[in-house]
């Protein structure tokens, strides 16, 4: 197997324990695993044109109370691998465009598919809680340890298998697609990031405004201010 | 004065252990589990007699949910209470469990709006700014500017939260707090006009006509999808995807 992709296998394992069940640092977010995968691949492009748009979509969804949030931390690693295993093959520019558009598309229906998969995790954690109280009861006090390590480990080897699994059908649907339509998937490219950066920013800015007019007067000032300096230079 | 049963390093072992509160995350009693665990060290200097300090952790791995980080202050004002509680200070099962009811929701409803609202997207797109000119240091900027407040509130949370005691999250810290999610939020706003900016003129060039009009398409419906809780956002941006792709095919 590609040292690549065995790389980035593990790190789906990482990115899954970091997003809920061990410290949630934000090391599982996108651009944080692009970086990481940018440097494993020796592509930093690639890795960070997929890495910033799964990154602003990932950023405008929260892990809200009981919801269930969209598996970002796969759907990065995964995303991000597909892309650069698919570009690692592709010498031309066009090509290189139709394995990021690949790359997205392939993360993003990882993240959404997921959600199942996290809550398949939580509905077996109901029956440990219930087993380590029990233990407890009876006297073993070291059954709340055994548990926290069981959920690890679990929560480890679910995110690199369902990242093998991903990437594999990532890869397999992908390799032709790229092969023999980079054209048309690198125009749609063309077309989807300014949506997809569109989307994810105004979610991110309605986050931020809340419906407050002073601070979407802040938004308006900053970005006419920051387009003036990019176009004229500064004063 | 007296010296207090829990040390410092007790309740760092706490902090520590608060990183795997959402490990055994499930629908039936949430972070108790998570809670349970991170209490343990506490517990154990506590309680000596082996059947109580049992009774103590079964009893702590009832329900309890609050915004991961925040819980840091919940576990130290407990775990006052556990100590007051095993010196027979008049503390008993029902206090606790109140206490954790309430810290429990407020520090919820603060918490959500620090980090998830404002500092996780405020970070995001730092990082994103940085690496929109093709640089790597967005991601760790991105890390360090969430993990100064995430890391640092999650470990000496626990010490704040023991010595403030439950009235931790007194009306001047939470005036405090909210305080910081506007400036934030403010701070967020003026970021993201700055990012639509650089999009807008990469490298000091003017985008294409076609991709700025195409940008303010994906703001426009994403200012209408951040109306609705469905379609998620992800299931939009899929959408989305999908149809650009459906279109330059039949084109």
């Amino acid at each position: 197997m590609n040292l690549g992709l065995l790389a980035t296998v593990l790190l789906g394992g990482l990115a899954a324990l970091d997003a809920a069940p061990v410290a949630q640092t934000l090391f599982s977010q996108p651009l944080v695993t692009a970086t990481l995968l940018g440097w494993v691949w020796g592509e930093w492009k690639v890795a960070l044109e997929t890495g910033v748009v799964l990154q602003i979509l990932a950023a405008s969804t929260l892990p809200v109370g009981a919801r269930t949030p969209e598996d970002y931390a796969s759907g990065g690693v995964v995303g991000i691998g597909v892309a650069l295993a698919l570009a690692s093959q592709q010498p031309f520019q066009m090509a290189r465009e139709a394995s990021v558009l690949i790359g997205v598309l392939v993360g993003l229906l990882t993240a959404v598919g997921g959600v199942r998969l996290l809550k398949w995790q939580r509905r077996s954690h109901e029956s440990l809680s219930r087993w380590c109280e029990a233990e407890i009861r009876r006297g073993d006090e070291s059954a709340l340890a055994r548990a926290h390590r069981a959920a690890i480990l679990l929560a480890f080897a679910v995110g690199m298998a369902y990242c093998a699994v991903c990437l594999a059908v990532g890869l397999w649907a992908g390799s032709g697609l790229v092969a023999h339509e980079s054209l048309r998937l690198s125009r749609a490219w063309a077309m989807a990031r300014p949506l997809w950066l569109g989307l994810g920013l105004a979610q991110l800015l309605s986050a931020f405004i809340q419906r407050r007019l002073s601070r979407a007067a802040v938004f308006g000032f900053a970005l006419i201010g920051a387009w003036l300096v990019l176009m004229v230079g500064m004063p | 004065m007296m010296e207090r049963p829990l040390r410092n390093a007790t309740l760092l072992r706490m902090g520590l252990r608060a990183s795997l509160l959402q490990a055994t995350w499930n629908y039936e009693r949430q972070q108790g589990l998570g809670w349970a665990f991170a209490l343990a060290p506490a517990i154990e200097r506590l309680y000596a007699d082996p059947a109580e300090r049992r009774d103590r952790l079964a009893e702590h791995t009832a329900y309890f949910n609050t915004q991961p980080t925040l819980a840091s202050l919940a576990l130290g004002a407990v775990a006052g209470l556990e100590e007051r509680r095993a010196a027979g200070g008049g503390v008993d099962h029902e206090a606790v469990a109140r206490v954790k009811v309430i810290l429990g929701s407020s520090l919820a409803a603060i918490g959500d709006r620090l980090f998830w609202f404002t500092l996780r997207p405020f970070s995001a797109c730092l990082g994103v700014l940085v690496a929109l000119g093709g640089s790597w240091l967005g991601a760790p900027l991105m890390w360090v500017c969430y993990n100064l407040f995430h890391i640092g509130l999650r470990l000496f949370g626990v010490g704040w939260g023991f010595r403030a005691g439950p009235t931790v999250l007194n009306p001047q810290v939470r005036g405090r707090f909210n305080r910081l999610v506007g400036s934030l939020a403010v701070a967020g706003a003026a970021l993201v006009g700055v990012v639509v900016a650089v999009l807008l003129v990469p490298g000091g060039q003017p985008a294409t006509l076609v991709f700025q009009a195409l940008l303010a398409a994906g703001l426009s419906l994403g200012l209408i999808a951040a109306q609705r809780a469905r379609p998620s956002p992800t299931e939009w941006a899929l959408g989305t995807g999908l149809l650009c792709v459906i279109a330059t095919w039949f084109r």
